[in-house]
């Protein structure tokens, strides 16, 4: 029995000649009679001012739970871009940095260059001198500068693998500083013989 | 649906209800317009609301967890969950439908809540009116009452509804989310188990 309006008088008729089935309806319909009895209502003034504050409450809340969620993305907004600018700044200072260190081994090379120029021309004007050397001195000139010219391409080499290594550069400095000297020494000797 | 009574004249004939306010089958645009009001927290449209389901909405409480003040609580929360949910009401059903569906899973999670406290809730002794049926013995009320208290959750539910609130089985289907040949298949042997009980306890 569905309970609609239909099925009940069905059954109604069918109970107003069955005396069995005219107790179990009304047996049925007792229980849904006490089931309307049920419906329930009771005047209370303060349950709706109750909902309504809490409704408001809810609403607060939630409005602050946004706030809280804007500052926090603005928050993590900030820190983004300042970590952001701070990398930045690293990065410019190294590209910098990188670019000063080029410019300065530039300028070593280019005095470097101008320093080689300048013996090469002296170690000219000695080449005479020290393929006629007649004098042990000269000889002993002659063996120091193919000594230190060994000791210029050994260092020429371990520069040419590590452009940057100040010490090589100091060391090869010292080594060209040691080769104009002893050039200087050859012209000065060679000068003497010849007045002799 | 009961709000008539029956063909044939029986013992105790159907007394006729107060015509209840019935949700509406499908969603229309008032239901739109309250769900979008609720969910920006008008105050005003859940006034309305009230004033319009109120009364069925503590009936149903009331019948449900069996104490006034546990019944209030859950009216109380419904609104609440319908204020936080309202966004997501996508008009399937009318807004009253899916009104009486949170509140009947709210008096669920109530009652679990309650099993988990495992306290007897005593029946409340505020006074309440009964709306109609008012001529029928007050013990038979209670002897019902603590019938449908041994209920399973869905089958005390359907009974209320159809019964006692005059929900059709169509719309009972949309609260319960259940299909409507379920809630008259759910009514029928509810009705028949009622009715052995009632043949003993009588």
């Amino acid at each position: 029995m569905e309970g609609d309006a239909f099925s009940l008088e069905m059954a109604g008729k069918h109970a107003s000649g069955c005396q069995a089935c005219a107790a179990k309806l009304a047996s049925w319909n007792e229980i849904s009679t006490v089931a309307q009895g049920m419906q329930t209502t009771w005047q209370n003034d303060m349950l709706w001012p109750r909902i309504q504050r809490s409704i408001r409450a809810e609403k607060r809340h939630a409005q602050s739970k946004w706030w809280q969620i804007a500052a926090a993305v603005v928050m993590l907004a900030g820190l983004g871009v300042f970590a952001w600018k701070a990398n930045e700044r690293v990065r410019t200072d190294q590209f910098d940095q990188r670019i000063l260190q080029a410019s300065a081994l530039d300028a070593v090379e280019k005095a470097e260059k101008a320093h080689l120029a300048a013996i090469d021309s002296l170690e000219k004007s000695a080449q005479l001198k020290l393929e006629e050397a007649s004098t042990p001195l000269l000889v002993s000139y002659k063996e120091k500068l193919m000594l230190l010219d060994d000791a210029i391409a050994e260092c020429q080499a371990n520069i040419d693998r590590n452009r940057e290594n100040a010490h090589l550069r100091k060391q090869l400095l010292a080594i060209y500083s040691e080769k104009q000297r002893t050039l200087q020494q050859v012209l000065r000797e060679g000068n003497h013989v010849s007045n002799q | 649906m009961h709000g008539a009574a029956p063909a044939v004249s029986l013992a105790s004939p159907v007394i006729p209800t107060e015509t209840p306010i019935r949700p509406t089958r499908t969603a229309n645009d008032e239901d739109l317009r309250l769900a979008r009001s609720c969910a920006t927290g008008d105050t005003g449209v859940f006034e309305e609301i009230y004033r319009t389901h109120g009364d069925r909405m503590k009936s149903i409480a009331y019948n449900h967890l069996g104490n006034v003040s546990d019944a209030e609580d859950a009216v109380q929360e419904t609104f609440l969950k319908v204020h936080r949910a309202a966004s997501t009401y996508n008009g399937e059903s009318a807004f009253g439908t899916w009104l009486y569906r949170v509140l009947i899973n709210t008096c669920y999670d109530a009652l679990r809540r309650r099993q988990r406290r495992i306290q007897e809730a005593p029946m409340d002794d505020v006074i309440t009116t009964e709306r109609a049926g008012s001529s029928v013995d007050d013990a038979k009320r209670m002897t019902l009452r603590k019938m449908l208290n041994g209920l399973p959750e869905q089958r005390r539910s359907v009974f209320l509804l159809f019964e006692v609130e005059g929900l059709t089985h169509a719309e009972i289907a949309q609260v319960l989310n259940i299909t409507e040949g379920n809630s008259k298949w759910i009514l029928f042997a509810t009705k028949k188990q009622l009715q052995e009980q009632w043949k003993n306890m009588s």
